[in-house]
């Protein structure tokens, strides 16, 4: 149990020194002008893509399904945020307030489908779905712009840069969080049991189906949220939002960072975004090699470290503990 | 007189025009402590998959405490007061065996949709999974994860899941098979002793005739896809047909 509580400790102690780094990081750059306020802007949309990695992995990693068609509810909180400030005059707050809602929505409609099927039929299903709503957006001119997308989304006066980071890394928190009591809740308990053996789930008295759309719906608000606040960083909504390669960056971000761990998809999308930027400062045409680099990182992850970095933190741990 | 908690009206089942059984009948009384024996795919576990609702028969009647049950899904069958452990160990591997135990519990008490409560935080369920995990000698293993546990202990975690349950009906599918001798008889024991103290009633699916002879009160044998015999033990392993059909030179 001393054990137990020691690593407690200082699980705390990195996550609140984690925090206060992240909270301080915007002045540290602000220090460095034109790059300074480009970094800023690279965080918020690490932070963003760290929550929409994490949504997803509340379907992945707790639940034992793959969706590849997550991008959808991002997609739909991306444009309830551009079509409510733009359109219906909807202060931010308010339509970031929407955003998970509409996602819900579309989550539980897709998903009361969905996970009728089982494995590989349930994650094409949910493509199909994903790439449905894409269509829709990409065709729909009159509702949203079409493959233009929303562009000029307002911005609240209050929200220079550095603000509106700060506004995201607590919003960010916040979901952080509800997340983590949600994942050791009893229906964080229930999802892990229809995980690890969904027949004997039912023999318990667990209605399988039911508690892997209520999962499917809560992961989908929390994707729609994340949308919603890149459409507002981005200032533009944009029917890709809702591609299936979207979908994407989320299971690599979980497979990279470790998806039997709450932070490991955070942790895998920030890398991974770094990583392709990082290529990208040194030279342009660089990006071309981000397939190959991405092909490598997560061979090396699947062969070496098949908990991802959380699991190959954690194993290092051991080893210097014992 | 004992009052049936399940009866078994006229029950066929096929697959796929394989006739496994047809016209099965027969009651459990509520207490009974029953075995159900018979060769190799007779269709014992087929039997068990439809009376807890896996399976849809092709005919007949479930009546589980005087209702028709036939066509409920598991769970809801489950909710009504009947549990089972399987043949081939069926538990939650990457969990530990408390939270095997602790899920059953929750479930049972209907606390699934709790969302923002650590699961743990309840001093109630915890006194009672290792209440659970005592009968079922697992105490000492709670923080194991239960798919490392050995072959005989996560048959016996299966059971004590079930148990966490609190069924008034349990359906046992061969609870000691690929156990040792010695842990064999140590788990049928337990099984009698949990009998004796909790007021409910068993049904078990066995091969071993030292064991099935040895506790049951009543005895069903399922062969030639009907049932061709039932009573209790005394009777059955008289019984002529049963003795050229099944027991052979076993008895
Ligand atoms: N879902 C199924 N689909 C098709 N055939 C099945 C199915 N389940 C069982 N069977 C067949 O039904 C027959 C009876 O199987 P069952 O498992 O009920 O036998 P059993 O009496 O439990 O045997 P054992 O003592 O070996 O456990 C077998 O021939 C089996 O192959
Ligand atoms: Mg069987």
């Amino acid at each position: 149990m001393d054990h137990m509580t020691s690593s407690s400790r200082t699980q705390w102690i990195t996550g609140i020194s984690v925090v206060v780094v992240l909270f301080v990081l915007p002045v540290f750059l602000n220090e460095f002008g034109r790059t300074g306020e480009y970094w800023i802007w690279v965080s918020t949309e690490m932070i963003i893509m760290a929550l929409f990695a994490m949504s997803l992995n509340l379907i992945l990693g707790f639940g034992g399904m793959v969706s590849f068609g997550h991008a959808a509810f991002f997609g739909v909180g991306a444009y309830t945020v551009a079509l409510l400030t733009k359109k219906a005059d909807f202060p931010l707050y308010l339509a970031l307030a929407v955003a998970p809602i509409t996602a819900a929505i579309a989550a539980a409609i897709v998903g009361w489908f969905c996970v009728r099927l089982l494995g590989l039929y349930f994650a094409i299903l949910t493509l199909a779905f994903g790439q449905l709503l894409y269509m829709i957006v990409f065709q729909w001119y009159t509702f949203t712009g079409g493959d233009d997308g929303i562009l000029g989304i307002p911005r609240p006066d209050i929200f220079g840069p550095t603000n509106f980071y700060w506004f995201c890394l607590v919003l960010f928190l916040l979901c952080f969080f509800v997340m983590r009591m949600i994942v050791s809740s009893s229906f964080g308990l229930s999802i892990k049991t229809t995980r690890e053996n969904l027949e004997r789930a039912k023999f318990i008295g667990i209605n399988v189906k039911r508690y892997q759309l209520l999962n499917f719906v809560i992961a989908g608000a929390f994707a729609g949220l994340a949308g919603g606040m890149l459409a507002e960083l981005n200032r533009f909504a944009q029917p890709d939002f809702l591609h299936w390669s979207e979908s994407a960056e989320p299971i690599l971000a979980s497979l990279v960072g470790g998806m039997y761990s709450l932070a490991g998809p955070a942790i895998g999308s920030t890398v991974l975004i770094f990583l392709k930027i990082f290529l990208q400062q040194i030279h342009p045409s660089m990006v071309e090699l981000w397939a190959i680099v991405l092909g490598a990182a997560i061979l090396v992850v699947v062969l070496f470290a098949p908990s991802g970095l959380v699991g190959l933190y954690q194993n290092i741990c051991k080893k210097f503990q014992s | 007189m004992a009052t049936p908690i399940l009866s078994i009206e006229d029950l066929s089942k096929s697959f796929e025009g394989n006739q496994i059984f047809s016209s099965v009948s027969f009651s459990v009384d509520e207490g009974e402590l029953s075995a159900i024996i018979g060769p190799n795919g007779a269709g014992k576990t087929t039997l068990f998959n439809l009376i807890t609702g896996a399976l849809v028969p092709d005919k007949g009647k479930i009546i589980f405490q005087g209702r028709n049950i036939v066509g409920m899904e598991p769970f809801d069958i489950v909710r009504l007061g009947m549990a089972r452990a399987f043949q081939r160990t069926n538990i939650f591997p990457r969990m530990t065996v408390f939270e095997n135990i602790v899920i059953a519990i929750i479930t049972r008490l209907k606390g699934n949709l709790r969302f923002l409560k650590p699961w743990n935080s309840s001093k109630k369920i915890e006194r009672q999974a290792f209440e659970i995990l005592q009968s079922v000698g697992l105490a000492d293993k709670a923080d194991q994860q239960s798919g490392t546990l050995a072959h005989g202990n996560q048959k016996r975690l299966d059971i004590g899941v079930a148990l966490a349950l609190e069924p008034k009906l349990l359906l046992l599918d061969e609870p000691v098979a690929g156990m040792s001798p010695d842990e064999r008889w140590e788990t049928v024991e337990l099984i009698k002793e949990l009998w004796n103290k909790m007021n409910i009633t068993m049904v078990f699916i066995e091969h071993d005739m030292d064991i099935v002879f040895g506790i049951s009160q009543k005895v069903r044998v399922l062969c030639y896809k009907s049932l061709l015999a039932q009573g209790p033990p005394s009777e059955i392993s008289a019984n002529k047909q049963v003795i050229e059909a099944y027991l052979g030179e076993e008895v």
